[in-house]
């Protein structure tokens, strides 16, 4: 009952307030680990001695402080390792904080479905059910053997041991892995691929000043294209060399569009995400004869100093102007 | 100043282009002053008849033509290779749909010249993998009058500014047609220089000028009135499927049917932006009224309309004889053959007969048609005629009808007659699976220059507009689906209506504005043509000239011909049309006779079954007639209850009353009064006993009203069957009741057996019915209803292979059950492909009976025993033929990895049928197959090796999963099968039910009349029928286990309950009983609930929480209706009684009831879907149609 979950009562998708919120976590134990877009794990095993609190007391001093400190409100699940706090969290509400103690896992467990435990995605747990293995205790009851026939022998023997209440994770302090994601979405079904392009463009954009700001350079680039009908295709490629550079990245945003030759599709939003981030200063670039890179990325930096200056929309690409 | 005459005009026979119908466009022709109107549909005649009428109404000369997408001329050079480029295939979505080809409109000119010629490129451009194109081989003509618009590459050169390109590629259509040939300009008020901008139709009048090529003005017309752009671009959208961009040129709402001012004024923005004088605007005028002249096409003499084409004699077997010689022959023998020869009054029927058919000069017609019923039967296909045919004795000599007419008093007048000039009609019934085998025979006798299909448009209505306009203003798909399906099966044009009364819309209603072009975008689009389907059962036959009177396409999935007409269009250009009726009872009887030779070897001769036969009418008396033909509905059940049939003239008779007028006029209740003895049997004058004493008095048929007819006025019956015809129009019905009373009195009748008399024959109306009809219906009705009772098992193996009928499959297994049959579950070592008998037990007897508990089995059963009935490898979800038949050919199997390997199933299949138990005879529980299933799928894939993941051979071993409970097996069960197999999936919810006090159907026979009652069950079917009252009547059929409940909701408990029956499956109802006989009972509904919910509420809240539910408002809102929207109390009965049918409350709805062609009212929201549409083998649980068809 020493790991918390905790989520902060954001609005809409806004991550920035995310760091300033974790330093308030961090004020307590330096053991937390960032779950973006609002979330954090924290591990207070030294907390408790530290401050002579239990962890469900100092889950109410989160609250308060972050309540008091950002306006944020936040929802506080408690439980012996970072999967059971997860879970937890699902019934926690604002100011009724969900702890779990070491003992009533299983019986915590064993009325969940399956989907619920963290790393079951909505494929394991298909399959679960059609095996009839729809809650966690029916799992922990199958036997491992059979569990491993069923979704491979890794996944399964995991699956057995988290239904089990068994966690082997821990909370890993600083593992920001947050990847940039921007999305742009479109008032009616578009199909027009010059406006697609644009919405690349500007996706393209976006995702390099952010990178830039941050000195960091991403290895892949993501692209979603979500459809009328709420489905949705995703498709990744590596980029020749890690860059935040947003002519490269457009460029390769570019190319994934066009492998995906879509023609009729009725196309809601694109999305772009950025992921594989490296520091900046780590990242090789491979120089060429051409001064027009040379010039773009000069250019690209006076542009981001303008931006810094007179804001986001002081310089843009002719495109994307009108 | 001149007149002017739209040269290219579309209707709404242009799919998904034009948005006007050709009635409304003739009607606007004529009122905006114009004498002639072409209509030049794109790639289709198909509106041309329906035109032709419209434009002879409103008295505006039609122009036929087309519009066509043609193919550039093979170049010489071939830059064909450089312009290809070819795209990826688009991940999602699917790529854009073609319509770069230019297009060109064809005017017929030359009389029936011009409309073979029409035809003949109209079939020639279908002729085209994919959208219609006409190839430049094919693209020649002596008749036809051409029109290069916009959209031909000579406009479109024009367009790109490029005229040198124009000329060159003017040259080969000046070669083909010469003089023939107009440039056609078009003025839209559009910007730029692209179709419908000034500069282009400028442009074009120059190079018209320069070229010496006539041009014509034309305004290349969508719809009829100003307005109508958004339709127009809703319509693009739904062609090109995609959704309406407004970003990328909407319709500018200019191509409407402009009058004569406004295209002068066009001509001269058009000349004088060309840079002529403004007299060259009155000149272009001319020009187009000239050509407009020159295109002289007549609907009688041109079109055909009017005349007879049939096949030529020699193709019928008459050799070198006359076809009449042939035909009275052939009779002749069929006299001797039949045993009639030494009976008079048969010979005289039939030389009455042959004078009548050799008057009208009919003979090929039944030489045809008996052609091709021999060679139907040759097939093996079971074959019966139906329909007012079977009245014809020489139609029984021939062998088309089987039952004797003089014997069943069929008059021949009732079908043809001297007085009447129309073509007769014969339909013949086959089965159904066996359809399009009859079609492919019929071509290959006649050939395709003289068969075609018959087409038939598929109109928008309610839910198709909801759904086309929907994506094209891009709304969410999820919603667009929740919306449509949430009306019922209306006409577009009433969507707002609905939205406004039907209280199962409310809740749509509440949320209407936010959707808001939606509703009047929907309207608009009503009854518009959006597909052509092949008719299911018209087949065209003519003599070779078919293919210059009308065009041929192919049919999208079987590649037969289509000829692009629609039935009564046929009708009115005189082809001759045959009615191939696929029936599915008539599959289901064949295959039934199959299984009971294959499983026996007993052989069922079907059309010589004893008539009379006890059991068969015990069982029909019983209404246990579930899946019995014609008398399986509720209400016939109800009827037959009432009216305890005892021989075939009773099923006539039953099968007759059984329709919406006979219903309505009330008809049944004097008739049963009188069968039972309870009413004396009155005639309005003795004469008129013969013709009325096999009904009680009470007139039914056609013919009794033909025989009344001619027996008072002394007119022939020819003329009493015109005289009937003339009853349903109520102008002629005047004229015909003076004539009546005059001839009649001139008879020695006196007024008041004239007024008498009269009044029957007012009542009756035209809403009788053929005897003839009902002699062909009650023939199967018999049958089947002799298999139910003589072969219960192989009967329902038919059924539940050919699904016919009205109710699903799960019903029918319901009532096998009930029957004592035993249902065998799925078993991949023992099911067919089909269902099949098998036999269970061998009876203890030598002659038990074949069901046990079934009273009165005759002796003729030979083979003792119970027989079961095997369910079907086909009935399993998503399963292919092949796989289904791959599985029956490996049989048996040994293991489970001899079943994986040998019947190669796709995975899910394999684990379907593992769910339903097919499975369970190679050890393991069902959970435990699956696992087995997966990782032998896993290992043929390669991933596994050649690890076995079975122990010890043939047995499966345990996984240690936990099998299905009793609760899942019935849901998969149903999900799978779609039935519930193991047991009824009521059975499960009986404590809970005997909490309510829910009486059982089986219980509920001993309620009596008035007592109100809970009743529980399954929905077995539901139906808003067209009930002559005017009023919506919603019945509604449960099933329990113990038998079926029939339920009626009338208006007043609408508001309360619409929504729940509509909308849930398991349904909880009070109401009250109906006791109409012994055997007749209904439930009159006055509150519904959903009792899957209740069920839930029981499970977790116990009955306080039923309680609660059943305090609050019944329904699913508990908000009731806050008077939002006119709730419609019009009637205030609320203890669920029928509120009294009177003129007390003039019902709105009356201005806006649908008036059929026969003259039958209904309410406009009655189901209008077609009885028997939608896949054959639907996944159905339950059953919604307008019921009463015919």
């Amino acid at each position: 009952m020493t790991i918390l979950c905790v989520r902060f009562q954001l609005p809409s998708t806004d991550e920035a307030a995310l760091p300033g919120l974790l330093g308030l976590l961090e004020e307590f134990t330096p053991v937390v680990q960032a779950l973006p877009p609002h979330g954090a794990l924290a591990d207070l095993r030294g907390a408790e001695r530290y401050f002579g609190r239990t962890a469900l007391e100092l889950a109410a001093v989160i609250r308060v402080r972050a309540l008091a400190l950002h306006g944020v409100d936040c929802v506080i699940g408690a439980g012996p390792n970072p999967m059971v706090a997860r879970m937890a969290l699902r019934d926690a509400r604002p100011g009724l904080t969900r702890a779990v103690a070491g003992g009533e896992v299983r019986d915590f467990l064993a009325g969940r479905p399956v989907a619920a435990l963290p790393g079951v995605g909505t494929r394991t747990a298909r399959t679960l059910g059609e095996y009839g293995l729809d809650t966690l205790g029916r799992v922990a009851a199958a036997p491992l053997s059979t569990l491993q026939r069923l979704v491979g022998a890794r996944a399964g023997r995991e699956l057995h041991e988290k239904a089990n209440g068994v966690d082997r994770g821990r909370v890993v302090p600083d593992a920001v892995s947050r990847s940039p994601a921007t999305e742009r979405p479109f008032t009616r079904d578009e199909l027009d691929p010059g406006r697609h392009r644009r919405a690349l463009l500007s996706a393209a954009e976006e995702l390099g000043a952010r990178l830039r700001a941050l000195d960091k350079v991403c290895r892949s680039l993501t692209l979603t294209v979500r459809y009328a009908d709420r489905s949705a295709t995703t498709r990744t490629r590596t980029l020749p060399e890690p860059t935040a550079h947003s002519a490269a990245l457009a460029g390769a945003a570019y190319a994934l569009y066009e492998a995906l030759g879509l023609q009729r599709a009725r196309v809601r939003a694109i999305g772009l995400r950025a992921e594989g981030l490296d520091p900046a200063e780590r990242a090789s670039h491979q120089l060429t004869f051409d001064p027009l890179d040379e010039k773009a990325r000069r250019i690209e930096e006076v542009a981001d100093r303008a931006r810094a200056r007179f804001g986001p929309r002081a310089v843009m690409p002719g495109a994307l102007a009108a | 100043m001149p007149g002017f005459t739209h040269l290219h005009t579309v209707s709404g026979f242009s799919l998904r282009y034009g948005a006007s119908h050709p009635e409304r466009l003739a009607e606007r022709a004529s009122e905006r002053g114009m004498d002639a109107l072409a209509l030049t549909d794109r790639d289709t005649l198909a509106g041309s008849v329906r035109f032709a009428k419209a434009c002879a109404k409103a008295g505006v000369r039609p122009l036929f033509g087309a519009e066509l997408a043609v193919a550039a001329p093979a170049a010489p050079g071939g830059d064909e290779s450089v312009r290809r480029e070819r795209r990826r295939t688009p991940v999602r979505g699917g790529a854009f749909i073609d319509e770069s080809a230019p297009r060109v409109t064809f005017l017929a000119r030359d009389g029936a010249r011009g409309w073979a010629d029409l035809c003949r490129l109209v079939s020639a451009a279908h002729t085209h993998d994919g959208l219609p194109l006409l190839t430049w081989d094919a693209n020649h003509a002596d008749g036809l009058t051409v029109l290069l618009g916009p959209d031909s590459d000579v406009g479109r050169a024009l367009a790109a500014g490029r005229p040198d390109r124009a000329v060159r590629l003017l040259a080969p259509w000046r070669e083909v047609y010469g003089d023939a040939l107009r440039l056609e300009a078009t003025w839209h008020g559009r910007e730029g220089t692209g179709p419908g901008s000034l500069r282009l139709a400028a442009r074009t009048l120059g190079f018209a000028a320069e070229q010496h090529v006539r041009p014509v003005l034309s305004n290349a017309v969508r719809y009829a009135d100003p307005g109508l752009g958004p339709v127009a671009d809703v319509l693009d959208a739904a062609r090109r499927l995609v959704p309406v961009d407004p970003a990328g040129g909407l319709d500018p709402g200019e191509a409407w049917l402009k009058g004569q001012g406004a295209m002068l004024e066009a001509a001269e923005r058009i000349v004088a932006a060309a840079g002529f004088r403004r007299e060259a605007a009155l000149r272009l005028l001319e020009q187009t009224q000239a050509t407009a002249a020159e295109c002289r096409v007549d609907p009688e003499d041109d079109l055909g309309m009017g005349s007879v084409h049939f096949p030529e004699p020699h193709l019928v077997g008459a050799g070198r004889r006359t076809a009449q010689r042939t035909l009275a022959s052939r009779a002749a023998a069929g006299m001797v053959m039949r045993g009639y020869a030494g009976r008079r009054a048969y010979w005289e029927r039939m030389h009455h007969e042959l004078d009548i058919i050799a008057h009208h000069g009919f003979a090929s017609y039944f030489l045809t048609v008996s052609q091709v019923v021999d060679d139907v039967r040759d097939m093996g296909i079971r074959v019966a005629a139906r329909g007012s045919g079977a009245g014809s004795l020489v139609n029984h000599l021939l062998g088309i009808a089987h039952a004797d007419p003089v014997a069943h008093g069929l008059l021949m007048e009732r079908f043809l007659s001297k007085e009447r000039v129309v073509l007769p009609d014969i339909d013949i019934d086959v089965e159904s699976a066996r359809r399009l085998e009859v079609y492919r025979a019929i071509i290959d006798r006649f050939g395709t220059e003289r068969v075609a299909t018959v087409a038939m448009p598929e109109t928008y209505r309610v839910r198709h507009a909801v759904r086309d306009v929907g994506a094209a203003l891009s709304m969410d798909p999820a919603e667009i689906d929740r919306i449509a399906k949430s009306f019922p099966h209306i006409r577009a044009r009433d969507a707002r209506a609905a939205l406004e009364e039907l209280p199962e819309l409310r809740q749509l209603a509440g949320e209407k504005e936010k959707y808001g072009r939606l509703w009047e975008l929907v309207e608009a689009l009503d009854a518009l043509p959006r597909g052509i389907a092949m008719h299911p059962c018209g087949v065209l036959l003519s003599d070779a000239s078919l293919l210059t009177r009308t065009p041929v396409v192919p049919t999208s999935g079987e590649g037969f011909p289509m000829a692009q007409f629609d039935k009564d269009d046929v009708e009115d250009l005189g082809l001759l049309k045959l009615d191939v009726l696929g029936v599915r009872m008539q599959s289901a009887m064949a295959h039934a006779v199959t299984e009971v030779e294959r499983a026996t070897g007993e052989r069922i001769d079907l059309d010589a079954v004893p008539e009379g036969d006890p059991a068969t009418y015990g069982l029909i008396r019983s209404t246990e007639t579930l899946g019995c033909f014609q008398i399986e509905s509720p209400g016939q059940r109800d009827l037959v209850g009432r009216l305890q049939p005892a021989t075939f003239h009773d099923l006539v008779v039953d099968i007759s009353l059984f329709r919406p007028g006979p219903v309505a006029a009330d008809m049944v209740r004097p008739f049963i009064e009188a069968r039972h003895g309870r009413a004396p049997v009155r005639y309005p004058h003795p004469d008129l006993e013969e013709p009325l004493k096999g009904t009680y008095g009470v007139v039914v048929f056609h013919e009794q009203v033909i025989d009344i007819v001619a027996t008072l006025t002394g007119c022939g019956r020819g003329e009493a069957d015109r005289v009937r015809r003339g009853l349903s129009d109520p102008e002629s019905q005047g004229r015909i009741k003076v004539w009546f009373a005059q001839h009649a009195a001139a008879r020695g009748y006196d007024a008041e057996t004239i007024r008498r008399t009269w009044e029957i024959v007012e009542a009756f109306g035209s809403y009788g019915f053929c005897k003839a009809h009902a002699v062909a219906f009650a023939v199967p009705t018999y049958q089947s209803a002799w298999l139910k009772a003589h072969h219960p098992a192989a009967f329902y193996a038919g059924l539940l292979t050919h699904d016919p009928g009205m109710y699903p499959k799960r019903l029918l297994l319901a009532d096998a059950r009930r029957r004592g049959v035993p249902v065998l579950p799925l078993d991949v070592n023992k099911s067919g492909v089909a269902h099949r008998i098998e036999l269970v037990s061998e009876s203890k007897g030598s002659k038990g009976p074949e069901g046990p508990g079934e009273p009165g089995k005759p002796e003729g059963v030979k083979v003792p025993g119970t027989w079961g009935l095997r369910l079907a490898l086909s009935d399993v979800h998503g399963i292919s033929e092949t796989e289904a038949a791959r599985i029956a050919e490996g049989q048996p199997y040994v293991s489970l990895l001899d079943f994986w390997e040998r019947a190669r199933p796709s995975r899910p299949l394999a684990g379907r049928l593992a769910q339903v138990g097919a499975l369970d005879a190679f050890g393991a529980n069902r959970r435990d197959l699956q696992l087995h299933l997966t990782e032998l799928h896993r290992g043929s894939r390669g991933t596994r090796g050649d690890q076995l993941p079975l122990s010890g051979g043939r047995r499966t071993a345990p996984a240690g999963l936990p099998d299905l409970t009793p609760s899942e097996k019935l849901s998969a069960e149903l999900g799978v099968l779609s039935m519930d197999v193991s047991r009824h999936l009521m059975d499960d919810h009986g404590a809970f039910l005997q909490e309510l006090g829910v009486v059982s159907a089986r219980r509920l026979r001993e309620a009596r009349h008035g007592d109100t009652v809970l009743v529980a069950g399954a929905k077995a079917a539901t139906q808003t029928p067209p009930i002559r009252s005017g009023k919506r009547v919603i019945f509604s059929t449960l099933d329990d286990g113990t038998g079926l409940v029939d339920l009626a909701f009338f208006d007043d408990s609408h508001d309360a309950c619409a929504h729940t029956v509509f909308h849930s499956w398991l349904l909880l109802v009070r109401g009250v009983v109906q006791r109409r006989g012994p055997r007749s009972l209904s439930v009159v509904g006055s509150a519904a609930w959903n009792l899957a919910d209740l069920l839930e509420v029981r499970r977790e809240e116990g009955l306080e929480g039923v309680a609660a539910r059943l305090a609050g408002p019944a329904g699913p809102r508990s908000a009731g209706d806050d008077g939002d929207g006119p709730a419609r109390r019009r009637l205030a009965g609320s203890d669920g009684r029928p509120a009294p049918a009177g003129s007390a409350a003039r019902d709105p709805m009356e201005d806006r009831t649908i008036r059929m062609p026969t003259g039958y009212e209904m309410h406009p929201w009655a189901d209008l879907r077609p009885a028997g549409e939608g896949p054959a083998v639907g996944r159905k649980l339950w059953h919604r149609s307008p019921g009463s068809a015919g």
